[in-house]
């Protein structure tokens, strides 16, 4: 009791442990009287179960170096241990000496399993049976250890994974039969020779053992309730607990497995889709083959026998196949949702080529069928924007100048007169421009008073009317000159002084007049052929710009069509 | 000292004892009798009885002594002429609850909360026992044995319902915390485990009635050693314990040991063949730390599952106070080797849960007996605390310790701290002492209380380097300078604290 009472005390006056104390020897400090110094020693918590703590040789040892720690002398004093001694076993030829030590830290991460090889291992009896069969054998063929204990390990492993419940429901021991038809990679050839008389060996050694597992095994659980009793069942898995603990997860993880479920019979599903196509695929194969063959055979009779005509069955007509596919792949897509256009664009690519010859024009005829359908889709776009809106900002179209100077490779004096549609654009289409000319002619009659340069007037002579020449300026800039703007003047200064107030006027160009309208169908078309014509587009584009810079003729809005309606081919380039 | 009078032994409650003579025919498992043990007589009580060649051998239980002395004795050596204890069959199974309680719960509430709090707790305890030996008792022996389901422990832990109560009276914060935790997975395993512990008392004294012998109760058969005898490397050892070990070992005469792989085999010739093909030459893991004398391998419980189960196997064999209830999982298994041409041979291990919920850096440590007595222990502690360091983390060894364990923790304890204190230093606090060397406060505290060098001198507390401590570490370092010292040298410790998810920790996912 003294002891505690001192313990108490030193909890009373509280230690602080953050508090710096002094560090002092013993004749620094008062000495205890004598008899008090084992007693000052508080009894401290030792961390060792209550019962064990009394125990006899642990009080000894404990006394002994309480002792010493107060100055006594005592004979250092040990907890007797059962007995460990040097065995007799043949160390040297058991453990050989083959170690060799890495210069750095070994690092590894094999597990038992991969370093052991077989796992089962010989006992004495089976060296005794092993021998005598072998002494049966011939002595062409012996069997090795390691062969004997490859396949008992089959035998083993076999009749684990067949009566994985052995323990528990004791079923007999397997036949040879039940076992042969398990034979697999895990059992070498040269093992197998040897199976059939290893087998009664190893059915007797599993008789003597009630057929448990001849290797000696650790009891896991069983889930049965002796479990909590049996001190041998150990290692239980913790898992089991983890579903009691957390029941929200436990919910997500379900849904997780069964979306994975789903997905993967989906995709299972695919396969045999899939499959069954290759097998439709394959059959069609041999099918169109045998035509080809029967054709073949006609064709030769028919020139042996002379008969014309009829050639038609020859070739395969072309509706016949085409509906086809088109059922098959709706099939297949509905299906396989979200499956894409993958097997249709397969299909009839096969279908093609197996039962028409296509020809090229048919082909060029389709893809100029389809690049003229998206034209038309895009004016008919186009117009639908534009409804309800007034374009006040039109522009005749820029025409395609390069034609016409390489063709005059730069003459100084090419007259050309705008916006004349070049000379490959039709007779109709002139004639068209025409009438326009004329109707806005009338408008401009009506409505303002405005320069007219943009056509030829049909009261100027020719010498007079207004003549253009395009040249390429420094730097590669295109530069437009222009030739009788106005009649002859007998005041060249004034007409001077017009022109730069015309050209340099902000208000003139907007009032300026075009006979064409840039969005009129006829035009786009124009544009867009001029577009995929050859691979000049770039060069066009580019000159086109350069003119509307350089030149105040085309300067404002040139609102290129060609950025929108570039049909998919061209956009790449 | 004298264990009997300050121990709080059921025998002191008045629990009367039939007593009687005995014969030969009449012994039965339960009884307590005198026995010869080293030349003395001891009281031991007979745990189990068998028949071998034709004569009856007697596996008993010392009195105070440790269970590692447990052992089977021919009849001859029990002493007849004196009176023999019996178990009263109506008082068989209170006088067993009784035993178990001053067994497992003092010191589940010791080890938690005792030391801030020593006196009331202990009055309490003192209490508890006395007062209501029967009230208290859940555990039966062998029941003591089963561990919090829900912790990763690898000590023995017992559901003790005292607990609660002294918590209360606890301040410490980290006892706090602790027994929070404790309180909440012991009633969560509890709630799951409980019939068991619940109404363990009454069903299974009608469970043990009804199925006739002790024997044939299988928590009986784990307080008897299972092993005779093992092989192993260079050595032959006496098992100290009941391992689980597959049952067929139990007649073996010897189980070998493969010193590499840990693998056992009740035949030799088995052994032999295994030896012919087992390749392995070092624990299957990591080598963090390499010195001149020792090597240490970092074996993760989850990657390396076979070989740790081998180890716990093993170890078991010689920790009366671990379970191999639940699977390594959760455990790193660190791994002290000393090397030749063989290659690595093991000499002794510790685990460590990958993360202690109550901040403890060693769960089970043992060096084994073939190489004890030679300092590994020190070795091993000494490695554990270095690893503390490298995680800044404060670090104490899981509770209950054995025997051995504190003995060697002691010396540690006061080598460490009395080295610190011997260096010059005029003033130490016991927080830094233990930031130095990765201690708890409460270890610290303890270890200078324990070596009577915390004082109260001039009103105020000092710290005082004893003549006797100082003499004892002057004696050491002599020692140490004719046989060498061992020690752990941090620049060699290759080795950054793993991370794990907190589901690889505990559920191996
Ligand atoms: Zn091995």
């Amino acid at each position: 009791m003294t002891q505690r009472v001192t313990g108490q005390r030193f909890r009373q006056r509280k230690l602080s442990t953050k508090q710096n104390l002094p560090v002092l020897r013993e004749n620094e400090v008062e000495k205890l009287p004598d008899d008090d110094a084992q007693r000052h020693i508080p009894k401290v918590e030792t961390g060792v179960e209550k019962g064990e703590e009394i125990e006899h040789h642990l009080q000894a040892v404990i006394s002994a170096s309480q002792a010493a720690a107060t100055g006594g002398k005592v004979a250092q004093l040990y907890i007797p241990t059962p007995e460990a001694v040097a065995s007799s076993l043949q160390y040297e030829q058991l453990y050989p000496r083959h170690f060799a030590q890495p210069a750095t830290y070994i690092r590894f991460s094999s597990t038992v399993e991969d370093c052991v090889g077989c796992p089962y291992c010989m006992t004495s009896d089976d060296m005794l049976f092993l021998k005598e069969m072998n002494q049966r054998k011939g002595r062409t063929i012996q069997c090795t250890e390691d062969e004997f204990e490859e396949v008992m390990n089959f035998f083993e492993e076999t009749a684990q994974t067949k009566q994985p419940y052995a323990a528990v429901d004791n079923p007999p021991v397997l036949s040879y039969e039940e076992i042969e038809t398990e034979f697999d990679e895990a059992i070498s050839e040269s093992s197998r020779r040897f199976a059939k008389d290893i087998y009664e060996h190893w059915k007797n050694q599993r008789l003597l053992t009630s057929n448990r597992s001849l290797m000696p095994t650790l009891k896991f659980e069983t889930n049965l309730e002796t479990d909590d009793s049996d001190p041998y069942v150990c290692f239980r898995r913790r898992e089991v607990r983890q579903v009691r603990k957390t029941r929200g997860r436990d919910a997500q993880v379900t849904e997780k497995l069964k979306k994975l479920r789903k997905e993967l019979e989906e995709a299972r599903y695919l396969m045999s889709r899939v499959k069954v196509r290759e097998v439709m695929a394959r059959d069609q194969l041999a099918i169109d083959r045998q035509i080809f063959e029967q054709r073949a055979t006609v064709k030769e009779a028919k020139r042996k026998l002379g008969i014309k005509g009829d050639d038609e069955d020859l070739i395969n007509q072309k509706p016949a196949p085409k509906p086809k596919p088109k059922v098959d792949s709706t099939a297949v897509q509905r299906g396989i949702p979200g499956m894409g256009p993958k097997p249709q664009l397969t299909r009839p690519d096969g279908r093609l080529l197996d039962s028409d010859l296509v020809s090229l024009q048919e082909q060029l005829a389709k893809k100029e069928e389809a690049i003229n359908g998206f034209i038309e889709e895009n004016l008919a776009k186009h117009q639908k924007w534009n409804q309800g809106w007034e374009d006040l900002t039109w522009r005749p179209i820029t025409p395609p100048l390069e034609q016409a100077a390489s063709r005059s490779t730069f003459r100084p004096v090419t007259c050309q007169q705008l916006p004349t549609p070049p000379a490959s654009v039709s007779s109709e289409n002139s004639g068209d421009n025409l009438n326009a000319d004329q109707d806005m002619n009338k408008v401009e009659k009506q409505n303002r008073v405005v320069v007219r340069y943009a056509s030829p007037p049909d009261d100027v002579p020719y010498p007079d009317q207004r003549r253009y020449r395009r040249r390429k300026g420094r730097g590669g800039r295109i530069m437009v000159d222009r030739r009788g703007v106005k009649r002859p003047c007998l005041e060249p200064i004034d007409e001077r002084v017009l022109d730069r107030h015309k050209y340099s006027g902000d208000s003139s160009e907007d009032e300026q007049l075009y006979f064409v309208d840039p969005y009129d169908n006829l035009h786009i078309k124009y544009r867009m052929m001029i577009d995929r014509q050859g691979e000049k587009a770039q060069g066009i584009a580019q000159t086109r710009r350069s003119i509307g810079d350089s030149n105040h003729l085309h300067q404002n809005h040139n609102r290129s069509a060609s950025g929108h309606l570039l049909p998919p081919s061209n956009a790449a380039g | 000292m004298a264990p009997r009078e300050s121990s709080h032994e059921p025998t002191s409650t008045p629990d009367p004892v039939e007593k009687g003579f005995a014969t030969l025919a009449t012994l039965r498992i339960g009884v307590k009798a005198f026995v010869e043990k080293d030349g003395e007589k001891r009281k031991a009580e007979i745990l189990s009885i068998q028949t071998r060649r034709g004569k009856p051998t007697f596996y008993v239980h010392y009195e105070e002594f440790n269970k590692r002395l447990d052992e089977w004795i021919p009849a001859e050596r029990i002493d007849l002429s004196r009176e023999v204890e019996w178990p009263a069959p109506e008082k068989l199974e209170k006088k067993k609850a009784a035993s178990t309680v001053s067994k497992s719960q003092p010191s589940k509430a010791e080890t938690s909360k005792v030391p801030k709090n020593l006196k009331r707790a202990r009055s309490k305890l003192d209490r508890e026992i006395s007062a209501t030996p029967e009230a208290t008792s859940t555990n039966l022996p062998g029941k003591a044995a089963r561990p919090s389901k829900a912790s990763g422990k690898e000590n023995k832990e017992h559901i003790a319902l005292v607990s609660t109560e002294v918590t209360d009276d606890s301040t410490p914060k980290a006892d706090d915390e602790e027994m929070d935790l404790v309180d909440v997975q012991d009633a969560a395993a509890a709630a799951k485990a409980a019939p068991p512990e619940i109404y363990s008392r009454e069903d299974e004294i009608e469970k043990l009635r009804t199925s006739g012998s002790m024997t044939q109760n299988q928590t009986e058969i784990s307080r008897v050693r299972n092993l005779d005898r093992v092989q192993m490397g260079q050595f032959e050892i006496e098992p100290w314990y009941f391992s689980p070990y597959p049952v067929d070992f139990t007649d073996a005469e010897m189980v070998y040991i493969c010193e590499f792989c840990l693998g056992y085999f009740g035949d030799v010739t088995q052994f032999e063949r295994h030896r012919t093909k087992c390749t392995l030459l070092h624990p299957p893991g990591n080598e963090i730390y390499r010195d001149d004398y020792v090597s240490f391998f970092e074996i993760d419980g989850r990657r390396q599952r076979t070989w740790c189960r081998n180890l716990c196997l093993l170890s078991k064999l010689f920790l009366d106070h671990k379970t191999l209830y639940y699977d390594v999982d959760p455990f790193l298994f660190y791994c002290m080797c000393t090397r030749d041409e063989h290659g690595f041979h093991l000499v002794g291990y510790f685990s460590k849960e990958k993360e202690s919920a109550e901040g403890y850096n060693v769960a089970c440590i043992l060096t084994l007996p073939q190489y004890q007595r030679k300092g590994f222990g020190k070795l091993l502690i000494a490695f554990s605390y270095e690893l503390s360091k490298r995680e800044g983390k404060l670090g104490s060894p899981e509770k209950p310790l054995s025997d051995l364990g504190l003995l060697g923790y002691r010396a540690y304890w006061q080598e460490t701290i009395v080295d610190i204190l011997m260096d010059g230093r005029t003033e130490a606090n016991v927080e830094d002492l233990g930031a130095m060397t990765a201690m708890t406060t409460t270890d610290v505290l303890h270890t200078l209380q324990n070596l009577n060098m915390l004082r109260y001198s001039k009103n105020q507390h000092v710290i005082v380097l004893t003549d006797a401590v100082v003499e004892q570490r002057e004696r050491q370092k002599a020692k140490e300078k004719i046989k060498g010292r061992r020690i752990i040298d941090p620049d060699r410790l290759q080795w950054k604290p793993p991370v794990f998810t907190a589901s690889s920790r505990t559920w191996n996912w």
